[in-house]
């Protein structure tokens, strides 16, 4: 009897992880279009030899940004089915694929009024086995005087 | 250089295929694997069993002897053991050295182990109150010994148990570890089966002692115990139990068999233990 509760107990988190999780997702793909589109006219780049001839820089300064993000039950159990079978855990794609979007436009976001920022590196980190993971993104802000 | 801004369309860094499809699309990739061995090793057991020899066996009997090491009740091991071999003397069943064993339970259950080791819970014996009783359900241990049910009973992981002996020898930690695994399983035999022990274990009892009293006596006990209707027994691994006591019964009528006295029989090893 407690066998049954217990896998009645793990169809229920699996549901709710998967609709609420895909209801997250879903809104946050949406924020994070429309932040990208505000701050697609600061270039990231990941180089050093991007200035603009002749440009004067008045500043230069570290940027970051950084994001802690989880997955849902749902994609959790997937992945751990995935690891049975072998191959590409693509549960863990959106995730990540948001992590780095949000950590990039966090630093962006950091750097508003900047003209360049280089050198920008994205780099990931695990919080904790439940998929949690840490994206940080960060890079030379640069401005040029107006 | 000049910086033009892009717009993200195609989002390379994502699959296209979406959670829920990739959920089911597992699901049914292990769930399949996992039918495939399941059917692969019923195809096995149903070969293997029947062609096992005696002398195999009787190996594979020594990787379940941790579980008839232990002698709790000697002097009622030697009682059993007596009717045991009364029953022996007038079969004709496969060589081994069939021995009985009693292990502190409170299931009412006796069970056939390959090489001829009977072990009988002490809840069962406590039940019996006549030397024919517990006659006929050692009996119909040995109908399953005879028609060699028990082999079979240990289920797929018999396939396991096989293949782990032969190539790693019953001596070896993985043999008995499988062997563990299935002493502990429930043995499972079919209605039918148990049927045709019910019906051998009669015929035994009545070649041995010319008396067929005390027969039903044992179901008809578990009858007065039994509150699941006859219509759960469809799946069930045993047979109804008043269509046991009838079939006996039966049986009894159609040879004529005489039903004589009952010889009562008590345990007082047992009778110590509460």
């Amino acid at each position: 009897m407690r066998d049954l509760f217990d896998l009645i107990y793990f169809c229920a988190m699996v549901a709710i992880g998967y609709f609420v999780g895909t209801q997250v997702e879903k809104k946050h793909y949406q924020e994070i279009i429309a932040r990208e589109a505000d701050t697609m006219k600061l270039p990231a780049v990941t180089g050093q030899d991007y200035l603009e001839d002749n440009a004067q820089i008045t500043e230069a300064r570290m940027v970051y940004g950084s994001v802690v993000i989880s997955t849902d039950y749902f994609r959790l159990i997937v992945a751990g089915l995935r690891n049975l079978l072998g191959g590409e855990v693509s549960a863990y794609e959106t995730l990540l694929d948001r992590g780095r979007r949000e950590a990039v436009l966090r630093m962006k976001e950091n750097a508003i009024g900047a003209d360049i920022i280089l050198n920008m590196r994205i780099e990931s980190c695990q919080i904790s086995q439940m998929g949690t993971v840490e994206v940080f993104a960060y890079g030379t802000a640069v401005y040029y005087k107006k | 250089m000049k910086f033009i801004p892009k717009e993200i369309r195609e989002n390379v860094n994502v699959s296209k295929v979406p959670a829920g499809r990739e959920f089911l699309r597992l699901i049914a990739e292990i769930l399949g694997a996992i039918l495939i061995v399941y059917l692969a090793l019923g195809f096995a057991l149903d070969y293997i069993a029947p062609r096992i020899s005696t002398d195999m066996e009787a190996a594979i009997g020594r990787i379940f002897s941790a579980k008839f090491a232990d002698n709790k009740y000697p002097k009622t091991e030697e009682q059993v053991q007596g009717i045991l071999n009364e029953l022996l003397k007038r079969s004709s069943l496969p060589k081994f050295d069939y021995a009985a064993h009693i292990t502190p339970s409170k299931e009412i259950n006796a069970l056939a182990f390959p090489a001829g080791n009977i072990i009988v819970y002490s809840a069962l014996l406590k039940e019996v109150k006549s030397r024919n009783e517990l006659a006929m359900v050692l009996a119909h241990e040995l109908g399953h010994f005879a028609h060699r049910d028990h082999l079979r009973g240990l289920g797929r992981g018999f396939v396991l148990l096989v293949l782990s002996s032969v190539t790693l020898g019953t001596d070896s930690t993985v043999s008995k570890f499988i062997g563990n695994i299935l002493s502990g399983a429930e043995m499972k035999f079919s209605q039918a089966q148990e049927k045709a022990a019910d019906t051998y274990a009669l015929g035994l009892l009545y070649k041995t002692y010319n008396n067929a009293a005390g027969a039903a006596d044992f179901y008809q006990k578990m009858a007065a115990k039994e509150k699941i209707p006859r219509i759960f027994y469809f799946f069930a691994t045993h047979p109804y139990i008043k269509d046991r006591i009838e079939l006996i019964n039966g049986i009894i009528k159609e040879k004529g068999y005489a039903v004589g006295f009952l010889t009562p029989i008590d345990f007082p090893e047992l009778a110590k233990d509460k």
